[in-house]
């Protein structure tokens, strides 16, 4: 069992990667034996994840746990490091466990170049791992790299219409922003006399870059992740990418790709440049808090639904950066708990409008109304996930939105009231857009549009469609109903993330006047106590 | 003895005949229009930079340079393999061995 | 003990909801869904009778609050990290409800961490005086609905479907009235207005019906954005959003009178919430539309329970509002505004319905006047005693719709009185009710509100309670009027009729079902409807003509005994009581407009065209609804629209070609240097060679000047 442990997170990510090249070796496999085996791969990882999960020190979540470092260059100090900390595993858990899903609701829908296909996903399974595993700059930033190359193609091959445009734009813009992030993580490591490790760096990078370096490193890294995220306005490639991407890959980009970004936000760039941070929130506040109107708006007037969920997706990361940037514990845990559940809502979602599309090859909101008539089933997950998307308290969307907001309706310096009030139409919005699409699809006179081959003009989802789902809104509603088994463990590692953010405490140029102790993170007070050796 | 006259050599001989070597190959390569004669041509450049290290690592004392000697060998004995087999293979094409023949592949 | 029972009145029915959902599954089974749900429901009035008993107050004992906790929800907790336990276990001492966890630190060694809550929201239920109220309130006309709408929709392809929603508002409602925190009593809001659209919208194969449940979802949202940011702002004002603790930290500001901005911003926010839920100006758009839905969710949902929230959000909250001087008057203010504005739309409307909904408008405006005025008992009293005749309004409404395939407008029936003489007369009990006639329900609840009105402004010289309370008597001469305009123009004169052209609860049904003895029956002809759906009704008329005098005294002893009590109430033993003046005025205003609709819609119709051909104009403006809806939607729905579009367009154009531009320049570049690569071997070479050379050249003059100097 030891070895299990200690080579925990080497084998995840090993997993899907070995299973993809089982795969391209096996000689004269059947379709359908390609998708049961890459369904089994994929479980094979969730079900590795979930003992990772087991056996992860919940008692001390802000430490790396499975921590384990492969030598690579040695000469240079480039090694693989691996470990995890909680914010990282719940991601971990949400990659593995959407996977098998994504798998299995690529069933039908792909029916050329099947190994290829999934053997792609699987190939890019484990780089998304790599990404929330990785210890070390070098590492974390091959791994977030390496994602776009199986994207790339996923999008290219089997996506629709205008998917090699779609493919090309998706793979400049993210990979332009990359290489800037790129050269500012290495100046970061060469300011540190060449540390790579994450965590060392995490104490010396505040340290040793000045606050002008700090500037200019955060410019450099927003400039992959806010592309990443996307933060408005370089959310351009987003509409694009996941309306021309296969399901699979829709599902994907918006349940664990856009989340590579948020979450290179929080464990990188704002540990390692804190002052930067403190100063960009207002703008990068802004910055979410427009986003969320604007693309809130955009989603009103889409025609196209994937579009419509598409658009929602850069107004709902919206939320998740406001509340990172809040520096608090309500807004930067609802915050990660934004990233979960936007994961679980809106990949849901995309499933949802993938069956749609599998059954009239459109996804046109002017060609279908009424489905709920022939398709009930179909119809009861589509509201269900809608819903959890719009934020319905209950269900997760909810968790997550509420303390965003709180977070930064409470945040002293950096934002403030006006930002959350601003942010709070975009709940309206959403209950517009979203049931503005509802009421379109789902109800209204029964209007299917005409398919040539006409097999399935009546037909409601599937027993493998329904097991698709079903894990989905499970989850949905459990984390609405007790997030705090997540909550829980998130505020420790959040606390090391703001460990060296400015402690202002008495001028402020945010001046309303708060008669409450502010309760921002006091780990360096707790550490004080502690070497006293109270 | 072989010793004794190896000693006499100093450094600048063997950055001559790698530098004639070398200039050699560079001119056959710019006139020739025969893509075997060409190819021949850059394989005498590389011998004489090879000549270059050989005399450097002697110079120095290490065998650094010996060592890359030896895989540039390795790799210019691969390399020579595919390029004649391509060389054939466009020979097959057009019938001929003249490089401007190719010119029409334009980025 | 018992009251842990309470714990479960909201999860029966989240129960059954899920039960009812499966049952919609099978198509044998549908007819169970309704059993399923009725009794759930009659379960949860069950355990609320049974627990009453513990919270009636005797004398003048206070009755104490209890708490039942079921689960966590969301808390965020902070953490210290200490070394030793002895300090750990002081600073957990000094922080109550935190905890203290042991275990191996990065070091090896033993470290201490005390978790204390920074943001606590369980699932967990306050129960009190006035959360018994409301539960019989919830369940008591929830269970008479629900057995009423067995019948009613009866027939129906989305009858489990019904039944599951039925069940989940339910739980929803309780859990609202039940919750002991601002963020579970959100949960309970966004619930009944997820219900209420599931519902609004349960003929989803009508535009109408789909448009209106949007409506109502989206009025709610911006209420619910206001009570969301009053939330955020009680939260940092108060440092907890739990109720009794939020209630005992205002005592104390009130005491000391250290009020700030956000004190007065929470109540107004709080308002926003309570203004949309309960359809008051300016947000009560919704709910006229909102009749869109079956008739029985109309009486449940839009009449009885739901848009009562927001009367319920502000009587529990009493103290937060009373902080703020500005709050309590402006609440009376916007409901009596209401109510009148309500009340004049209602006079020229046909479509019965409507009318009911712009009166419920009308008569939510009475309570939150009442509230307004600290008359909190008079509120929740009225909210009681409305329950049952607005129910029994709706359910008549339903019977005749039942009668008459759907038929809801006035011009085209009358005379019913043979056909339907249940229904006529147990609607004539309603109507009683509702025009506040003596001794009737409405009469008593009224007359309270009122009387509290008259008072305050009276004994503490107040100008704006009496124009208030003169608006309230005005809108009550109104309600008798429009109460019987409906009555006398459907059930008296000469008998005609037109079918409807839909046959309720017997919705396009693609084959599936077409034997039921109801639907075949009012295929042919007006009928009266059936005893299931009568029985109910029995009781809510019982209710609406005696709920008055029987329970006044009750309601009262149970709100004062609860956080509703005003800190400050108004001077009762000095000042003069009006009670006995008001009940006298209010008879004979609403005798008079019982006679005023009786003349102009019974004896003499002529007169009534007349009348109205007078006021041309008036009329107009008055059946339009004030053009408030276009208002609406030519000021906030079009340009925000038109917005979205130019979004949409600056996306595509502006933002996108500017990054398109940006990825040219290097194709641009490569354009500008492709004719030197067309693959012309020996030129490459050449290139190389001069580049060689220069370089060679440059270091070799590199060199010479390092020597040179």
């Amino acid at each position: 069992m030891n070895w299990l442990l200690d080579l925990m997170l080497v084998l995840l990510l090993a997993m899907p990667l070995l299973s993809g090249v089982v795969l391209v070796l096996l000689p004269d496999l059947t379709k359908s034996m390609v998708r049961v085996f890459s369904l089994l791969a994929t479980l094979a990882t969730f079900v590795l994840s979930l003992i990772g999960a087991c056996f992860f020190d919940w008692s001390n979540p802000a430490a790396l746990s499975f921590v384990k470092s492969v030598e690579w260059v040695g000469a240079f100090g480039l090694q693989f490091g691996f470990g995890v900390n909680a914010i990282s595993m719940w991601l971990v858990l949400l990659t593995t466990f959407l996977m098998p899903l994504v798998v299995l609701g690529s069933f039908s829908a792909i029916q050329d170049r099947v190994k290829e296909f999934f053997l792609w996903l699987l190939i890019l399974e484990s780089a998304m791992l790599g990404v929330f595993v990785a210890t070390d700059i070098v590492f974390f930033h091959i791994c977030f790299e390496f994602t776009l190359i199986p994207l790339y193609f996923l999008i290219g091959i089997y996506g629709s219409a205008q998917r090699l445009k779609a493919a090309r734009v998706f793979f400049l813009y993210t990979f332009t922003g990359s290489m800037l992030t790129f050269s500012g993580l290495l100046y970061v490591a060469w300011r540190c006399d060449w540390v790579f490790s994450i965590a060392t760096l995490y104490e010396l990078a505040p340290q040793r870059l000045s606050e002008i370096e700090q500037a200019w490193v955060m410019g450099a890294m927003l400039a992959g992740f806010a592309v990443k995220v996307p933060l408005f306005p370089l959310h351009t490639w987003l509409p694009l990418a996941h309306t021309e991407a296969p399901t699979a890959g829709s599902v994907i980009l918006a349940g664990v790709l856009l989340k590579l970004g948020t979450y290179a936000l929080l464990q990188l760039a704002i540990p390692i440049a804190p002052i930067a941070a403190d100063q960009f929130a207002p703008i990068i506040g802004l910055l979410a808090v427009v986003g969320i109107l604007y693309a809130a708006l955009i989603c009103w007037v889409q025609k196209d639904i994937k579009k419509l969920i598409a658009y929602s997706s850069v107004s709902h990361l919206g939320f998740c950066v406001l509340g990172m940037f809040a520096f608090n514990a309500e807004g930067m845990a609802g915050s990660v708990m934004y990233m979960i559940n936007h994961g679980l809502s809106t990949g849901a979602l995309f499933l949802c409008v993938g069956m749609i599309y599998e059954r009239f090859h459109t996804r046109q909101m002017s060609q279908m109304q009424g489905l709920a008539q022939i398709m009930p089933v179909w119809s009861f997950f589509m509201v269900f996930f809608c819903l959890a998307s719009v934020g319905l308290p209950g269900l997760n969307g909810f968790v997550g939105e509420f303390l965003t907001l709180l977070g930064a309706f409470r945040a002293k310096y950096v934002l403030g009231p006006p930002y959350a009030v601003m942010a709070g139409f975009g709940l309206i919005f959403a209950a517009i857009y979203i049931l503005f699409m509802v009421g379109k699809v789902v109800f209204g006179p029964l209007k299917v549009p005409r398919v040539e081959n006409g097999h399935c003009l009546s037909c409601d989802l599937n027993l493998r469609e329904i097991v698709t789902l079903t894990p989905l809104a499970a989850g949905c509603l459990w984390l609405g109903l007790q997030p705090s088994f997540i909550l829980d463990t998130l505020t420790e590692p959040l606390e090391k993330i703001v460990e060296h953010l400015p402690q202002r405490t008495a001028v402020a140029h945010y001046t309303v006047d708060y008669p409450r102790i502010e309760v921002r993170m006091h780990m360096p007070m707790a550490q004080a106590t502690k070497h006293a050796g109270l | 003895m072989v010793v004794s006259e190896l000693h006499s050599l100093v450094l600048s001989h063997f950055l001559f005949t790698g530098a004639v070597l070398f200039i050699f190959g560079l001119v056959g390569f710019l006139c020739r229009r025969n893509l075997i004669m060409m190819f021949l041509c850059t394989e005498m450049m590389f011998q004489g930079v090879v000549i270059t290290l050989v005399g450097f690592s002697r110079f120095h004392g290490n065998l650094t340079g010996q060592t890359f000697v030896i895989f540039v060998l390795t790799v210019a004995a691969a390399e020579a393999a595919l390029a004649l087999g391509l060389v054939v293979l466009l020979f097959r094409r057009k019938r001929t061995l003249d490089p401007e023949a190719w010119g029409e592949l334009q980025g | 003990m018992h009251i842990e029972l309470a714990k479960w009145i909201p999860w029966i029915p989240a129960g059954a909801a899920v039960l009812c959902g499966l049952c919609a599954m099978k198509r044998q089974l549908r007819m169970a869904s309704a059993l399923i749900c009725i009794l759930a429901i009659c379960a949860t009035f069950g355990i609320t009778v049974l627990i009453s008993g513990s919270f009636s107050p005797n004398g003048n004992d206070p009755v104490k609050p209890r708490t039942v906790e079921v689960f966590d929800w969301i808390s965020i907790w902070g953490q210290q990290v200490f070394s030793s336990r002895i300090s750990a276990e002081s600073y957990a001492n000094e922080n109550p409800g935190s905890k203290m966890i042991a275990r191996d630190g990065t070091d090896g060694e033993k470290e201490f961490v005390v978790r204390k809550p920074i943001f606590v929201a369980d699932f967990s239920y306050l129960l009190d005086s006035l959360t018994i109220v409301m539960l019989y309130v919830v369940t008591g006309v929830g269970a008479l609905v629900a057995i009423y709408a067995a019948g009613y929709m009866a027939g129906d392809r989305g009858y489990a479907r019904f039944f599951s929603a039925v069940c989940l508002f339910i739980f929803s409602m309780t859990t609202l009235v039940m919750a002991d925190n601002l963020l579970l009593l959100f949960l309970g809001w966004e619930g009944v207005g997820l219900c209420s659209y599931l519902l609004i919208g349960y003929y989803y194969d009508k535009p109408t019906a789909v448009a209106a449940a949007k409506k109502a979802f989206v009025v709610n949202r911006i209420g619910d954005l206001g009570f969301l940011i009053g939330i955020f702002t009680a939260y940092i004002r108060y440092d907890t959003v739990v109720i009794h603790e939020m209630i005992s930290t205002v005592s104390a500001t009130m005491q000391n009178g250290a009020t700030d901005w956000k004190d007065h911003l929470i109540p107004f926010m709080l308002m926003l919430g309570a203004f949309g839920k309960s359809a008051q100006l300016p947000l009560y758009v919704w709910l006229p539309d909102a009749m869109e839905g079956p008739t029985p969710v109309s009486a449940l949902i839009h009449a009885a329970t739901m848009v009562t929230a927001g009367v319920y959000l502000i009587v529990r909250l009493l103290p937060l509002f009373e902080i703020s001087p500005y709050a309590l008057p402006t609440v009376a203010v916007v409901g009596a505004v209401t109510a009148l504005f309500a009340a004049t739309i209602a006079l020229c409307q046909y479509d019965i319905k409507r009318i009911y909904a712009y009166s419920t408008i009308s008569q939510l405006g009475y309570m939150f006047l009442g509230v307004g005025f600290l008359s909190t008992a008079g509120g929740i009293f009225h909210l009681f005693t409305h329950a049952f005749f607005k129910a029994l309004l709706f359910l008549t409404a339903g019977s005749v719709m039942h009668a008459l395939a759907g038929q809801l407008d006035l011009r085209k029936m009358s005379g019913l009185r043979k056909k339907l003489p249940v229904t006529c007369w147990l609607m004539f009990a309603g109507c009683l009710a509702l025009a506040g006639f003596p001794f009737t329900a409405g009469f008593f609840s009224k007359d309270m509100i009122l009387a509290a009105t008259f008072e305050k402004g009276i004994n503490e010289q107040l100008i704006l309670p009496n124009v208030m309370g003169v608006i309230g008597l005005l809108t009550a001469l109104l309600t008798a009027f429009y109460a019987f305009r409906l009555w006398f123009r459907i059930f008296t004169g000469p008998e005609k009729y037109e079918m409807g052209a839909e046959h309720h609860g017997a919705e396009p049904d693609h084959g599936v079902r077409t034997s039921s003895s109801v639907q075949v029956e009012h295929v042919h002809d007006a009928h009266e409807v059936s005893w299931l759906m009568n029985a109910p009704l029995l009781v809510l008329a019982c209710g609406a003509l005696t709920a008055g005098f029987l329970g006044h005294e009750w309601i009262e002893r149970m709100v004062v005994a609860s956080t509703a009590e005003p800190a400050r109430p108004p001077m009762m033993d000095e000042g003069v009581q009006l009670h006995g003046l008001m009940m006298v005025v209010s008879g004979v205003i609403s005798v008079v407009g019982v006679m005023a609709a009786a003349y102009f819609h019974w004896l003499n119709r002529d007169a009534t065209e007349r009348f109205a051909d007078r006021f041309v104009a008036t009329v107009r403006v008055l059946t339009n609804k004030y053009y408030v809806d276009e208002l609406y939607d030519a000021m906030i729905v079009r340009p925000l629209r038109v917005v979205g579009g130019i979004f949409y367009q600056v996306d595509r154009l502006v933002i996108d070609s500017l990054v398109m531009a940006l990825g040219f320049l290097p194709r641009a570049l490569g354009l500008a240097i492709q004719p030197s690569q067309r693959g012309a071997l020996q030129g490459y070479g050449i290139g190389m060679a001069i580049g060689l050379v220069s370089i060679v050249v440059l270091v070799l003059m590199a060199i010479a000047s390092g020597h040179n100097s």
